[in-house]
């Protein structure tokens, strides 16, 4: 338990510096005598190879999409699995190649050569040597593999640890450039993959060449958002519209915050939260000036908020004293009663832990608010997935051509028979029908459960928490009513691979340390102002704003 | 090598090097096994100490890496954080030194005189429990009793006597660090010391009280110049470790007081180093930590043979 304890709160520590990475331009590391950097995405160039849209129809949401700005759009909701399970890939997609695959796993890993993984390979006409590797170690395996020049033939690299695995040093040197496959019309031998949107084939282009394949590509990619516990709310009369600034939101913490009940009104909310103050997630252009958010006077404002709240004691002393990892336990327990948090979490899992904690437990999001109250709502969004796999640069045209092919079958629509067989297996073996929805047998847990093939290929994401309707339609009402503040930060999409120096001194721990120490109430605002004035000068600051301006700003705009 | 004359020097005659491996040849085959397992693990890792002078790229490897001579160690030195960081591990080492060293000792020497084995065992095996557990289990454990919403505090806040900060105070935290492994080790640590007791011959303390000595004469006369070799021994492990001072009890704890406090060589290394791929610096920070950890155990050594003591070995 305690191992356990310390690998998701190193995790989650992991995830949330990298979440920031990730969120902004997906950046790369690369030292001074590395191999050659992809460079920046331009846009112009990147739109002439980048693949035809053509978006599947053959499976219709309960409820559907919908759009908000260039590249936004709310995910579909799912409230019944698909009864009709139309096929959207005829024959087997393989020609008996033998490959192998190694993808992260938050979880248990499933034995070797399942009847899951047979069935798998009958089904797709290849033989796929899956290697699921632990997900919590993932950043520093695979820079073993790349050091040795031994990738698999087929490998996911999230995005959010980009700068550790240097992809822009990769693509090209040890990753198969794909845009002769996939470019304009070529991909419409691939109608699932074509039905996933342009905006997730940037995720994994690079230096205006596609490499990458999305799995679970969204149109609404946000680093996440402030949630709060409905139920609680409600049964203290309490509408979350109410709140519309930032000092409505330090009043509800003084009215909620029951200390001596063990119950306060805040968990964590700073990473999710600063940019409601204006601050950019990362960059912004002011005038032609280019300018770190560190640099802004609206940062420093979201961090003195942030302090004082803690300081007033409206925040759990646990999630003051850094364990994160209980932050969903103490949101469950009541312990806490507004959390930031990431979208993924919404889900049916966490409907079913929570109500296990408590039956009227509910989660909802606040509204985007600016936090003067009177500006317009705007969050950044971030690339629209995270989630991308690369082919090995060794393989023959013949064997791209084949993964390809496996890969759309990967990516057929949810609710179709190929989603069925991917993510629930074999009927009757791994999975049965318990009213309309597909619930996995034993062996399904065991072997399926783990779900490592939609993480080389699957459709664009959806919305289904089959028996948590309520989840489903509380999720995509919230996307609704935000999708229009959604907008696209500077320098969205571009993958900008930079040198090792300016990748530290973008990850500024220094900075990030004595900003985390002052939202929890130990360090004054003057003391992150020192320690950003410590970063531009002898950190590197300057000198990446310098490189970033010259590089990225002058020679290919914001990309916006 | 030839044999040699055993009366010139005074030494005995050494053996043709071909009679002494036919002599001890099991002992050395069973000695090969953990030679080759410190030679793989511990001697060759130590090529990649080069990345110190590199600005190492994993994707271009050692080789191709560029040279940057003492860059990196120049960095180090103009680096506050740094100093920050030595600052705590020596404090932190200091305080331990004081307040943890002696309690194993005390320990043992109490146990010792308990006389039903039967009681004895049972708080040797209370005292050992906590070594075994995981550091995040232990800080959990410190949280949930003393933490700001812990028992402590909310029986406090339950009887409006105010609440009283121990986890995220960054003033007391060298403090609470003692307190933390005194906790987990103090248990574990007594066993090398209860075996050296156990080694003191029984006979001077018949003999010592025989002649009417009382049980402190009997302390500071027989069993503490018993230990003395062992004390020492410990010693000058520990100021050799001195810049070791444990790893998760600070990464755990990192945030509750901050990094300012929290900070010591190896958090150091990690975060400044790993965390943000800027190798080459983390290399430098952990290889300036073994170079001035390798002088404080050959002079505590050196030491430990100026009283007359063994140390790590007899001179």
């Amino acid at each position: 338990m305690g191992n356990e304890l310390n690998r998701r709160s190193f995790l989650n520590a992991t995830v949330s510096a990298a979440g920031l990475l990730a969120m902004g331009p997906l950046l790369s590391a690369c030292g001074g005598g590395g191999p050659q950097r992809a460079g920046v995405n331009s846009d112009s160039a990147l739109k002439a190879v980048l693949p035809a849209y053509v978006p599947n129809t053959s499976i219709k949401p309960d409820i559907p999409s919908v759009a908000g700005g260039p590249d936004v759009m709310t995910e579909p909701g799912f409230l019944s699995y698909p009864a009709n399970r139309v096929a959207t890939v005829s024959g087997v997609p393989g020609k008996g190649g033998r490959y192998s695959a190694v993808t992260p796993l938050w979880g248990t890993v499933p034995p070797a050569d399942n009847s899951f993984y047979q069935a798998m390979n009958k089904a797709l006409g290849i033989q796929l040597d899956m290697k699921p590797a632990d997900g919590n170690n993932y950043n520093t395996i695979i820079p073993t593999m790349t050091a040795a020049k031994k990738l698999p033939d087929w490998i996911n690299l999230p995005a959010w640890w980009n700068p550790n695995f240097n992809t822009g040093g990769l693509v090209g040197n040890q990753l198969a450039d794909l845009t002769p496959y996939l470019s304009g019309d070529n991909i419409k031998k691939y109608p699932n993959l074509a039905a996933i949107p342009t905006a997730g084939w940037r995720a994994g282009a690079w230096g205006d060449k596609l490499y990458g394949i999305p799995s679970f590509s969204t149109g609404f990619k946000i680093a996440g958002a402030i949630y709060y516990r409905r139920d609680v709310f409600d049964a203290k009369g309490i509408t979350a519209d109410q709140v519309k600034s930032a000092d409505d939101l330090m009043k509800l913490g003084k009215e909620l915050t029951d200390a001596k009940a063990g119950v306060w009104a805040f968990d964590d909310v700073f990473t999710y939260f600063y940019t409601a103050f204006g601050a950019p997630f990362k960059w912004k252009v002011d005038n032609g000036k280019l300018m770190h958010t560190f640099e802004t006077q609206e940062y420093l404002d979201a961090v003195d908020w942030h302090r004082k709240l803690a300081v007033a004691g409206y925040v759990h002393p646990d999630a003051l004293a850094g364990d994160n990892a209980a932050g969903t336990t103490r949101f469950y327990g009541g312990k806490t009663l507004i959390s930031g948090g990431g979208t993924g979490g919404w889900n049916l899992a966490d409907h079913q832990n929570g109500t296990a904690a408590n039956p009227n437990y509910r989660r909802a999001a606040f509204n985007f608010f600016a936090a003067d109250g009177k500006s317009a709502p705007r969050v950044d969004m971030g690339s629209a997935t995270d989630i991308v796999s690369y082919l090995n640069i060794n393989l023959k045209p013949e064997q791209i051509e084949e993964l390809l092919a496996v890969a759309n079958y990967l990516a057929a629509p949810f609710g179709s028979a190929e989603y069925t067989m991917v993510n629930f297996g074999v009927e009757g073996t791994h999975f049965t029908m318990d009213n309309g929805v597909p619930t996995p047998t034993d062996a399904g847990k065991k072997e399926v459960g783990a779900k490592t093939y939609p993480f080389l290929g699957a459709p664009p994401a959806v919305i289904s928490n089959p028996t948590g309707d309520s989840v489903t339609k509380d999720f995509t009402a919230w996307q609704a009513a935000n999708v229009k503040a959604l907008a696209k930060p500077v320098f969205w999409g571009m993958n900008i691979s930079m040198p090792q120096a300016q990748a530290t001194a973008l990850a500024a721990q220094g900075v990030e340390d004595t900003v985390k120490d002052c939202y929890h109430g130990k360090k004054s605002v003057q003391d992150v102002k020192d320690a950003v004035a410590t970063w531009k000068t002898s950190g590197g600051g300057d000198r990446l704003i310098q490189w970033m301006n010259d590089n990225v700003l002058q020679k290919y705009g914001t990309g916006q | 090598m030839t044999t040699v004359e055993s009366d010139r020097a005074g030494r005995p005659a050494r053996l043709d090097w071909r009679i002494r491996l036919r002599r001890d040849r099991s002992l050395i085959l069973m000695t090969l096994p953990a030679v080759v397992l410190l030679l793989v693990f511990n001697y060759v890792p130590l090529f990649g100490l080069v990345t110190a002078f590199q600005e190492y790229d994993p994707l271009a490897g050692v080789w191709q890496s560029v040279w940057a001579g003492l860059y990196q160690f120049e960095r180090l030195m103009g680096d506050p954080l740094f100093w920050g960081a030595l600052k705590n591990t020596l404090y932190l080492s200091f305080v331990q030194l004081i307040l943890f060293f002696p309690v194993p000792i005390a320990l043992a020497l109490l146990l010792n005189s308990v006389l039903s084995q039967r009681v004895r065992n049972f708080i040797q095996s209370v005292v050992y429990l906590p070594h075994f557990f995981s550091w995040v289990l232990a800080i959990t454990i410190f949280q949930q009793m003393l933490g700001g919403a812990g028992a402590l505090n909310q029986f406090l806040r339950g009887n409006d006597i105010g609440t009283w900060d121990i986890m995220t105070n960054p003033d007391t935290f060298a403090l609470l660090v003692t307190a933390q492994v005194i906790w987990k080790e103090a248990g574990w640590g007594i066993i090398v010391f209860l075996a050296a007791l156990a080694a003191i011959n029984t006979d001077l303390y018949e003999a010592a009280a025989a002649d009417g000595a009382g049980r402190w004469r009997r302390l500071w006369h027989i069993t503490l110049p018993g230990l003395r070799g062992v004390i020492v021994l410990m010693l000058v492990l520990r100021l050799g470790n001195a810049l070791s001072v444990g790893f998760e009890q600070f990464l755990i704890q990192r945030v509750a007081v901050g990094h300012d406090a929290a900070d010591v060589l190896d958090t150091f290394s990690f975060y400044y180093g790993i965390a943000t791929g800027d190798y080459s610096y983390g290399a430098a920070a952990g290889l300036f930590k073994s170079i001035i950890s390798l002088l404080l155990i050959y002079g505590a050594n050196k030491l430990a043979h100026a009283f007359g003591e063994d140390g790590l070995y007899r001179k």
